[in-house]
């Protein structure tokens, strides 16, 4: 409870930092649909050539894109700008200062800054989502939007994890800065819905990169073709992550020995 | 022309010494580069499988698709926010006072960091080629291959004279960043790297042949992958010098006239 009153604070104080930046706001809404739009056209290609693949129409993928943006526009906003920061954090000695905070540390560095602007990606995912939807005629009901709610936080939670994870190698490789590239490379995967991939790169993508969490899941849940068990899948990975991402902090915080000292 | 050499030779091995100590870090970023090109090939190989009429086979897909990281990284140039910086800033002074080109510190950047990628990033392309080695377009003679490489050089000098062209505009311009950004945006899709150019519309072809970035990746990457004909190669050898030759005047015009509207801020 502590904890959600802080993130307010936080939440606040960023959005009166964005008004300092207004150009910036502009710009990132720009580059946003601009990369949306860029997004799309291999699916618009592909679809070019070919009614359906492998039980997806083209309106399906489409919905699928918009998750993904929503999906994206959230990391951006919330997660992006502090697991970024992780090398400044333990190079410059800057952990020092979190940990004698009052707080959890793990939840600082997690949750610290938000880039508002990146919002607007989550609005321009939205709307292309309720198109897709519109053109494949899908009509969900109250509990399967429930269903793909409950599979993208889901995903959201284990993309968090896995990019912590990555980025807390920092505490034994020191600089982990080209790591925030593979994963926003990774995580382009999710554009595509899983059964595009090859069998192996499928589990990949379920249980080592749980990107399919974040996009293709809770797609399948608003055409209705998925049951409960795959929600109980989700949220068991969720808290199993979150318990492995905690330990592994804790592990790490053990190797750190200050830059200053 | 032959100090420059010189001077750019021992440039180039002080830069790979400094490189050098964050070869993890190059790894890394290979890593990352290849991973577009294999999501994007797994995808119009599953698409193909599935019964999609593409206008190419899946050896050209595949073919395209696995030599696709090594053409981006190979001519790839990042040199344009750093050039527009040191305008900006006032720090090309210090250059213009030594005796060698102005750019020459960034031909050497340019090359180094690219002589180090190549170790970390064939090993990968090697593996990727090995595990798709049933379906790739390996070219017979050694021809190809040659044009190949000498076509990946022109189209690095053309990215790289690209990249002189946005710079030089922060001679007038305070921001360039957004510049940057819309080269980066246009040429990813202009350039093939998102999706093979043999592929995009009917209705585009005429001008999705003929714009330069073209020449930048997907030409080099077309001569091995695919049946370009003898006339076609031709064509398009003349073309990318063409704009390789149009490109670097214009960028040298651009230069000249921005040096001499240049006043160095801090002097």
């Amino acid at each position: 409870m502590r904890y959600l009153r802080l993130w307010r604070r936080f939440f606040a104080q960023a959005v009166v930092r964005e008004t300092h930046y207004r150009a910036h706001f502009l710009t990132t809404l720009l580059v946003g649909l601009v990369q949306l739009g860029l997004g799309i056209v291999p699916t618009l290609l592909l679809f070019g050539f070919t009614e359906e693949v492998h039980g997806w129409s083209r309106a399906e993928v489409i919905a699928l894109v918009g998750v993904y943006q929503v999906i994206t526009g959230l990391m951006a906003t919330f997660i992006a700008p502090n697991l970024n920061r992780m090398t400044s954090y333990l190079t410059e000695g800057e952990l020092d200062a979190v940990l004698l905070r009052p707080v959890s540390s793990q939840f600082y560095l997690t949750f610290r800054w938000i880039n508002v602007a990146e919002l607007s990606n989550v609005a321009s995912g939205i709307i292309v989502l309720a198109f897709g939807l519109v053109q494949s005629g899908l009509t969900p009901s109250i509990g399967q939007v429930l269903q793909s709610i409950v599979l993208a936080t889901c995903g959201l939670v284990l993309l968090t994890a896995v990019w912590s994870a990555m980025v807390y190698l920092a505490f034994w490789l020191q600089s982990v800065g080209p790591i925030g590239v593979v994963y926003l490379n990774l995580v382009e995967a999710g554009r595509y819905p899983l059964t595009f991939f090859p069998v192996p790169v499928r589990s990949f993508l379920t249980f080592v990169f749980p990107v399919a969490f974040a996009t293709t899941y809770p797609v399948q849940a608003l055409s209705g073709s998925l049951g409960w068990g795959s929600v109980a899948l989700g949220i068991g990975l969720s808290a199993i992550a979150v318990l492995l991402i905690r330990l592994l902090w804790q592990r790490g915080l053990r190797t750190y020995a200050s830059a200053s000292s | 022309m032959k100090r420059n050499l010189r001077v750019l030779q021992r440039m180039i091995a002080a830069e790979v010494a400094q490189q050098s100590i964050y070869r993890g870090a190059w790894v890394i970023f290979m890593l990352a580069n290849i991973c577009t090109p294999i999501i994007s090939l797994l995808i119009w190989r599953t698409a193909l499988a599935n019964g999609a009429r593409l206008p190419v086979d899946q050896r050209y897909i595949t073919t395209y698709f696995v030599l696709l990281g090594f053409a981006t990284m190979a001519t790839s140039s990042w040199m344009a926010g750093f050039l527009a910086n040191d305008i900006r800033l006032g720090k090309l002074s210090s250059w213009m006072i030594r005796p060698a080109s102005l750019l020459i510190g960034f031909v050497a950047n340019n090359l180094s960091e690219k002589f180090l990628k190549l170790f970390a990033l064939v090993p990968m392309i090697g593996l990727v080629w090995w595990i798709f080695r049933d379906s790739m377009n390996v070219p017979a003679g050694a021809g190809r291959w040659a044009l190949f490489f000498v076509t990946l050089a022109l189209g690095a000098i053309l990215v790289f004279t690209i990249d002189i062209l946005i710079a030089a505009f922060a001679f007038w311009m305070d921001d360039v960043s957004a510049l940057v950004q819309a080269r980066v945006i246009i040429g990813s899709v202009l350039s093939g790297s998102v999706v093979p150019l043999a592929l995009m519309p009917e209705w585009s072809r005429g001008f999705i042949d003929y714009q330069p970035y073209r020449y930048t990746v997907s030409f080099p990457v077309e001569i091995v992958a695919g049946n370009l004909s003898g006339s076609e190669l031709l064509t398009g050898l003349g073309v990318q010098l063409g704009y390789v030759v149009a490109v670097g005047l214009l960028a040298r015009v651009v230069w000249a006239a921005g040096i001499r509207a240049y006043s160095a801020v801090g002097a």
